[in-house]
């Protein structure tokens, strides 16, 4: 064999223990985990050899291949570790820090990793939108004017077109780089771990994408079977509130551009929110909502009920539910104290949702939301490398 | 006080036989409590030691020939220690005897057992073929009289096996009785049993026919075992021509035995020989976390893997299933120095099981305590109470008869303090 020169990253090792890997040093590496994952490929099996890895600090082994995201948790081998080393729950302390290292700038990507931090992330939304609200007098709720017929509009409380918008734009086009810039790093550097590789990458896209909408990995999952159930809830229930999202900004713009064009706008069209219950984009809203709702108290009781043998998981796990329990909380309230037309209740849930979501956007190259980028970029990448 | 040198050892196995006669031969009375009907322990049970590879009646039938001449040591079978009292140099012990329907008459002649309608699984082959309700362990047992076994006999309304007996040796209405002992010392020599390979779902102990446990593996190469010393698989009675072993089945994890069983990796090479000598075209695999062979068992290491037909792979079997139609076993298994996952099919596969310490279920009653696993915490024994072989730490055969010689010493200072 030959010669290998390995350069151990003693902080690495720390920072791995620190994210929720605590157990890493238990590991004897009898490769019972490899053994019982059911996700794992055969040639190169994950996890004995993260673990290994992990020990001995190879940072860059570990970041550079896509094997710690083809991991998805189950748990299968955290529940038959005989060493109570916990492997799921060092994968997924690796996969934060590979979070932390391919997005930037480090110092927001170590805040969202550290609980130390929550309060001052968690402030520049709410600062962002009570400035507003100081500076047009609108703190004092008695100067929002509500609709005569629809009551209270949110709107008035703050203008979706000239203030929610340009600041969630700014928001998204934040993260949408950060990501690019991230994936394409890692994806450099698998290539150039794993040297040449064959097959086509549109394949290789179109086969991942549809195993992660059957959450076909997922299903294999033993130890913790009911998640691929909470996942795929809290998975479609995003989808639908992605696709009610888009829909309301036809209903807001569409009727101003077709005027624009000089159209006579169509009649569906039905221009500022609030809309009718009974609109069918206000339908796949709300039952996408209530989907959300059941699939993250899915996740949560699935978390506990399973914590035993699985491992009861890392403040960066649990801020993800959190901010997603928070988001559908604060989103199904603000429409129910909307409609009990009760501004002291409405209007401040709906300036904690918009914080909430501001939250999971914004930050989501750096959260566990990054997750779903991630891990659809090393399935694609292992699928074309044909390790399956 | 009056002079007492009695001293009271619990458990009838290597150790116990050994401090008894140890003791015994150093002038001091011994008495044995052992709650089979037979003296041995685990040891009878074996086909042969390791590293010498001799069979076990070498250490036995001397020591059973030293009991035997010597008037200083006395035993109970079927006897169970119900309490204990007092300190060193004076403990009053009380001895339940469970009734063994069979006297002193018997002289093993067979005759209850072929009259006998019931058979019962036979614990002493683990499980692998059944035995009469009037029985002996087998055919070297000490000592050697029948028993018969109260949780299956139909008593006195069946009695064909009375009828049978040409010496009056069958008493269906014996009772249990209690025996008050006075002594100086008490050595706790209680044994272990092996890990029940049930609780080992992934492994398919105790479902899968063709998955055994390295004991029952001991009784299969046995002379006096179910197949008479030839190895046989269970589902079919095939010859077995290519078997796994599957190390650290239970022990060093902390879902089941925290420890390491030590005894286990020895065990399995050992029986790798058992396999290649009865059947020069076999194949054996041991898979394994370490092969653990201390001290000088490192040469018994060296010299099974100088067979080209065994082979040693680092990595722990993990997911067993049955081929229904061929009654092999697949094992899956991650080859770790090779970094790649196997799937291989095998005619029989042997489960290292490992010790369980005896008092892990059953408590000696008085003033002991017990670590975690079970083990006699040695640091909690009062003084004139000593604790031996396994139901102390796992050791081997060779261990535990060191320490006993040891513990005899011990106990009879204790003797003589008290005088």
């Amino acid at each position: 064999m030959a010669e290998q020169i390995i350069k151990p990253d003693l902080n690495f090792i720390n920072d791995v223990i620190n994210s929720g890997g605590e157990s890493l040093k238990k590991c004897f590496q009898c490769a019972t985990c490899s053994v019982v994952c059911n996700v794992t490929p055969d040639d190169k099996p994950f996890p004995r050899k993260e673990m290994a890895h992990a020990q001995w600090g190879l940072k860059d082994k570990l970041f550079s291949n896509p094997d710690i995201w083809l991991c998805h948790q189950c748990s299968d081998c955290t529940a038959y570790c005989p060493r109570g080393a916990k492997p799921g729950e060092v994968l997924g302390a690796i996969r934060k820090l590979s979070l932390q290292h391919y997005s930037s700038p480090k110092l927001l990507a170590k805040m969202a990793g550290d609980i130390k931090y929550f309060l001052l992330l968690f402030a520049v939304p709410v600062l962002i939108f009570l400035t507003y609200l100081g500076i047009t007098g609108k703190l004092d709720f008695a100067n929002v004017p509500k609709d005569p017929v629809k009551g209270i509009v949110f709107s008035k409380l703050i203008p979706t077109t000239f203030f929610i918008d340009p600041v969630f734009m700014a928001a998204a086009a934040f993260a949408v780089i950060v990501f690019a810039r991230g994936i394409m790093r890692y994806w450099n550097d698998m290539s150039r771990n794993a040297g040449t590789k064959g097959g086509s990458i549109i394949g290789a896209a179109i086969s991942a994408i549809t195993e992660i909408l059957a959450h076909r990995r997922f299903n294999k999952c033993e130890a913790t079977k009911g998640r691929s159930i909470s996942h795929m809830l809290v998975f479609y229930s995003f989808a639908g509130l992605a696709i009610t999202t888009t829909w309301a900004l036809i209903y807001l713009y569409g009727p101003v551009i077709m005027k624009f064009l000089g159209m006579e706008p169509l009649q569906w069209l039905l221009g500022e929110s609030p809309y009718p219950l009974t609109d069918p984009m206000k339908i796949l809203g709300n039952v996408s909502a209530a989907g959300l709702a059941l699939g993250i108290l899915l996740v949560i009781f699935n978390r506990i009920k399973n914590s035993a043998k699985a491992g009861i998981g890392s403040y960066y796990d649990w801020l993800f539910i959190g901010v997603v329990f928070f988001v559908m909380a604060t989103g199904i309230l603000s429409e129910v104290f909307r409609l009990m037309n009760n501004e002291m209740l409405a209007y401040p849930t709906y300036i904690a949702h918009l914080s909430f979501v501001f939250f999971l956007f914004a930050y989501a190259p750096f959260s566990k939301m990054a997750h779903m980028v991630y891990r659809a970029t090393a399935m694609v990448f292992a699928k074309q490398a044909g390790r399956e | 006080m009056a002079e007492n040198k009695k001293i009271l050892i619990i458990g009838g196995g290597m150790s116990g036989l050994t401090a008894a006669v140890e003791t015994a031969e150093a002038g001091n009375d011994a008495v044995i409590v052992e709650k089979t009907p037979f003296l041995g322990g685990r040891v009878a049970q074996l086909n042969k030691y390791f590293p010498k590879l001799c069979p076990p009646n070498c250490g036995l039938e001397i020591n059973f020939k030293r009991i035997k001449n010597n008037a200083d040591v006395t035993f109970y079978t079927l006897a169970e220690v119900e309490k204990i009292s007092g300190e060193e140099g004076n403990y009053n012990v009380a001895v339940k005897l469970q009734p063994r329907f069979i006297n002193d008459n018997c002289t093993g002649c067979n005759a209850c057992a072929e009259a006998c309608p019931v058979e019962m699984p036979n614990e002493f082959n683990f499980g692998l073929d059944k035995t009469k309700t009037a029985y002996i362990a087998h055919n070297q047992a000490f000592p050697f009289k029948y028993a018969i076994d109260a949780r299956y006999c139909k008593g006195k309304a069946c009695a064909k096996c009375v009828d049978a007996c040409k010496y009056n040796a069958i008493d269906l209405d014996m009772k249990a009785e209690t025996v008050n002992l006075n002594v100086a010392s008490v050595v706790i020599a209680t044994g272990w049993d092996p890990y029940d390979a049930g609780n080992l779902d992934i492994l398919g102990g105790g479902k899968i026919k063709n998955v055994i446990t390295n004991m029952q593996m001991e009784r299969l190469a046995s002379p006096n075992g179910p197949t008479s010393g030839k190895i046989l698989r269970p589902s079919d009675n095939k010859e077995v021509k290519n078997i796994a072993f599957v190390q650290c089945a239970g022990s060093r994890d902390e879902n089941h035995l925290p420890y390491c069983s030590y005894i286990c990796c020895m065990a399995s090479l050992k029986q790798a020989t058992y396999l290649r000598e009865q059947y020069p075209d076999s194949k054996v695999r041991i898979f394994y976390i370490d092969i653990r062979t201390p001290g000088r068992y490192e040469q018994f290491y060296w010299k099974v893997k100088e067979d080209p037909n065994v082979t040693l792979t680092k990595g722990k079997v993990a997911k067993v299933a049955e081929d229904t139609a061929t009654g092999d076993v697949e094992l899956v298994v991650e080859d770790v120095l090779a970094g790649k996952k196997i799937t291989e099919k095998y005619e029989m596969v042997v489960l290292a099981t490992g010790m369980v310490p005896s008092t892990k279920n059953f408590k000696i009653p008085g003033d002991i305590s017990y670590t975690n696993d079970g083990f006699v915490a040695m640091s909690s024994l009062k003084k004139g109470i000593y604790a031996v072989g396994t139901a102390k730490n796992p050791v081997d055969v060779a261990k535990s008869v060191q320490e006993a010689t040891g513990v005899a010493i011990k106990s009879i200072q204790s003797a003589r303090r008290s005088k």
